[in-house]
């Protein structure tokens, strides 16, 4: 790549995203926005402008048409003066309450191509919002709106006005809930003696069994008796449950101890609730029904949750993502399942443009396959866009 | 109309101050009649016991008089509480009613506790159906103490919104949020002038107390810590803790380990911790045990600025020069060792240079 392709590539994406801005003006103002900083990264530029706000939709507009940036940020906090330079000067009012999902995070992400991650923290994500946030939580669904990031995940912001004065320390409560951290066994597997028996003269006591919560009981216990289940459905069912469960990791040789354990008879028993003492099955079963049903949450750049953060930086929904040229869109839950965010988050038409490929491609973008090989071709500009973002091609 | 008794032993219901204002004595007789001279010393033993015994104590309630007298100290224990002026004293106190509440509250039924949430603006329910009772999970975390495991929402019962928790577990909650309930009024009155005359000599014996106190803390030597070189944000841990205000479970860690690598022993970070008016010896030396290394595999190591900031722990505001200099609390201290070293140097320097 020489700098006049380098130079050419981020003209063509900054006079691309220009033109979506103009196009859509007032789609892309926030709820609240006079009570929120602002903050933005340009194409070609180093750094991020921040504590930035506007009183007026115009100038908040024209910011946006005349600036272009490349990635733009919001507060999910409100403050009295957003555009105060430190944050105790802002004076904070409350703050949405956030969750970042992102591919990064997936315990195999750098095995999965783009869209068989986007597809994963999909599933992840939809966990957390119908598990989690409508069912535990209770939260209404009109105060849950949920965003595609435009990039690699998806955000849920929670504008219940309950939440706005939570502290970061009540944030983590709910985090180190919805990411199963800290969950204790004695309180899922419950201890049962069976009635004592008197022989004679003699009284013996009661067998202890070990009771599973019922797939119905509310929140964590349900989830973990129903993870159970279906784990062990999925090792009675497949060809190779060895295989199997070293996919949940297990080790080989506890593997075929385990398999052995697993007879008929204990898998009825554990599917009407009673789960037997074997100390490496009960915690293989709770360890993988919790992997399996919590929700890994992105960390920012401290490893911390972002949600326990009050005073957190969030993509500006409908803004474009400078890395892909994606629209940061904003989701109905029903349509969750559908949402192809290769399709539903494109923005821009099929012109062609002249790009040159820096390696070899093949995905589906818009509906259509796109093979292509390295070297100097014409691709349709939603496509040249996305391949310029993610620096897999350059403008020719 | 409530019973007497009951307002007599939760003085701080709205029944009960109803009570006082429409059939109590006027603040003069209460201050100055000898009619009253009992009230105003169950109201002084108030303060001694929430000091002595972080409860402010039994006394009969058999008669009517009774009732009234332990009805009227409370404000009179209230108003002497603010003219101490200190916040360990008040803290404290508050943390006596709550406690002596809470003692008081296991034994009554589940209405009477489910109303007194009312009263406290907490959203909590009982549910017909399986005969329990649940509390929204927004005043559970504001008043639970989380840090500890049993407590932690992932190991309760959540559905909608609500948390299950026993009539005791209730009682618990409710005593926290009577705790902040008063700390809060104390924090919002200002001492009145004619309190302070007629107690003056209770409230100087009180400041003397938290003096005494205040020294006993100070002369115990905390091994080679020097006070001074610490960064404000253990500073302010520190006196948090040591004034009995609620400090979360990841300050409460953070003192901990930094403490710990500064080679201090359990039982000199104990100390710290014992001045503490929630201060329970077992757990606190089970907690300190485990953090250190002393009874787990894993010595866990302090926080770094970074981490201390996204918990909220870092005192921004007071961020000096050094801080902008370090991203972790210890350098703190060692570059303040470094830099006492070489005033010590450099004026020994001028001494023999003299």
């Amino acid at each position: 790549m020489n700098s006049f392709e380098s130079q050419k590539s981020l003209e063509f994406l900054k006079n691309s995203f220009r033109e979506y801005y103009e196009k859509n003006r007032m789609a892309l103002l926030p709820d609240r926005f006079g009570r929120r900083e602002f903050a933005f990264t340009f194409f070609g530029g180093k750094g991020m402008l921040r504590h930035l706000s506007f009183s007026k939709k115009k100038d908040f507009i024209d910011f946006l048409k005349e600036r272009v940036p490349a990635h733009a940020y919001y507060s999910s906090a409100y403050y009295q003066k957003p555009d105060a330079p430190s944050m105790q000067q802002k004076n904070w009012m409350g703050a949405e309450l956030i969750f970042d999902l992102d591919s990064d995070h997936l315990p195999n992400a750098e095995k999965l191509s783009y869209t068989e991650a986007l597809e994963q923290v999909k599933k992840e994500f939809k966990r957390l919002v119908e598990e989690f946030l409508l069912q535990d939580f209770g939260f209404d669904e009109k105060h849950l709106e949920l965003y595609f990031s435009g990039g690699r995940g998806y955000h849920c912001h929670v504008k219940d006005p309950m939440v706005f004065d939570l502290d970061s320390n009540e944030r983590r409560e709910i985090v180190d809930y919805i990411t199963g951290r800290d969950l204790r066994d004695t309180i899922i597997f419950r201890q049962y003696v069976s009635e004592r028996r008197q022989y004679g003269r003699r009284i013996y006591s009661g067998i202890k069994t070990l009771r599973m919560p019922t797939p119905d009981q509310p929140g964590w216990k349900g989830r973990i008796s129903r993870g159970i289940i279906e784990i062990v459905n999925e090792i009675k069912k497949s060809r190779d449950p060895i295989k199997k469960l070293q996919e949940y990791g297990v080790k080989k040789r506890n593997a075929e101890k385990l398999i052995r354990d697993l007879s008929d008879e204990r898998v009825r028993r554990i599917k009407n609730g009673l789960l037997d003492q074997s100390k490496t099955i009960r915690s293989f079963f709770l360890n993988s029904a919790l992997r399996k049903t919590a929700v890994a949450l992105s960390a920012g750049e401290t490893d911390e949750p972002v949600t326990c953060d009050t005073k957190r930086l969030i993509r500006l929904p409908y803004s474009l993502h400078g890395g892909t040229g994606l629209r940061v869109t904003k989701l109905d839950i029903d349509d969750l399942e559908e949402f192809n965010p290769l399709v539903d988050a494109v923005v821009f038409d099929d012109r062609p443009i002249r790009v040159r490929l820096l390696q070899p491609i093949k995905m589906e973008m818009n509906g259509e396959n796109h093979k292509l090989q390295t070297g100097i071709q014409d691709v349709p500009r939603y496509l040249a866009v996305f391949l310029v973002g993610k620096k897999m091609a350059v403008v020719a | 109309m409530m019973d007497l008794t009951i307002l007599a032993k939760y003085p701080f219901l709205n029944n009960s101050r109803e009570y006082i204002k429409k059939n109590g004595p006027s603040v003069k007789d209460l201050l100055e009649s000898l009619v009253y001279e009992r009230a105003r010393i169950i109201g002084i033993e108030r303060l001694d016991n929430a000091f002595k015994n972080r409860d402010v104590g039994e006394r009969s309630l058999a008669t009517e008089t009774d009732c009234i007298m332990e009805l009227l100290s409370y404000p009179i224990a209230r108003m002497i509480a603010v003219c101490v002026g200190d916040n360990f004293f008040k803290r404290r106190y508050a943390l006596g009613e709550a406690y002596h509440a809470y003692k008081n509250l296991i034994n009554e039924q589940t209405s009477f506790l489910i109303k007194v949430s009312k009263e406290f603006n907490l959203n909590v329910k009982y549910a017909e159906e399986n005969k329990r009772i649940k509390i929204h999970f927004k005043d559970y975390l504001r008043n639970a103490p989380t840090r500890y495991k049993e407590w932690k929402m992932i190991n309760r019962d959540m559905e909608k919104g609500y948390i299950y928790v026993s009539h005791k577990e209730l009682a618990r909650l409710l005593e926290e949020a009577l705790r902040r309930k008063i700390n809060k009024d104390l924090d919002s009155r200002e001492c009145d002038e004619t309190i302070y005359k007629v107690f003056s000599s209770e409230i100087s014996r009180f400041q003397n107390m938290v003096m005494i106190h205040r020294k006993k803390m100070r002369t115990t030597p905390i091994g080679k810590l020097s006070v001074e070189k610490l960064p404000p944000c253990i500073k302010n841990l520190l006196s948090a803790i040591q004034a009995g205000e609620n400090v979360p479970h990841m300050g409460r860690f953070a003192v901990v380990a930094f403490l710990n690598s500064l080679k201090l022993s359990v039982d000199e970070i104990m100390k710290i911790f014992s001045s503490a008016p929630d201060y329970e010896e077992d757990k606190t030396r089970y907690q300190v045990e485990h953090i250190t290394g002393s009874i787990s595999s894993t010595s866990y190591s302090p926080l770094g600025c970074e981490k201390m900031r996204t918990y909220g722990i870092c005192p921004e505001e007071q961020i000096d020069e050094i801080c902008k200099k370090i991203r972790h609390p210890l350098n703190y201290y060692y570059r303040k060792w470094r830099q006492k070293e070489k005033e010590e140097k450099t004026s020994t320097k001028e001494e023999t240079g003299l």
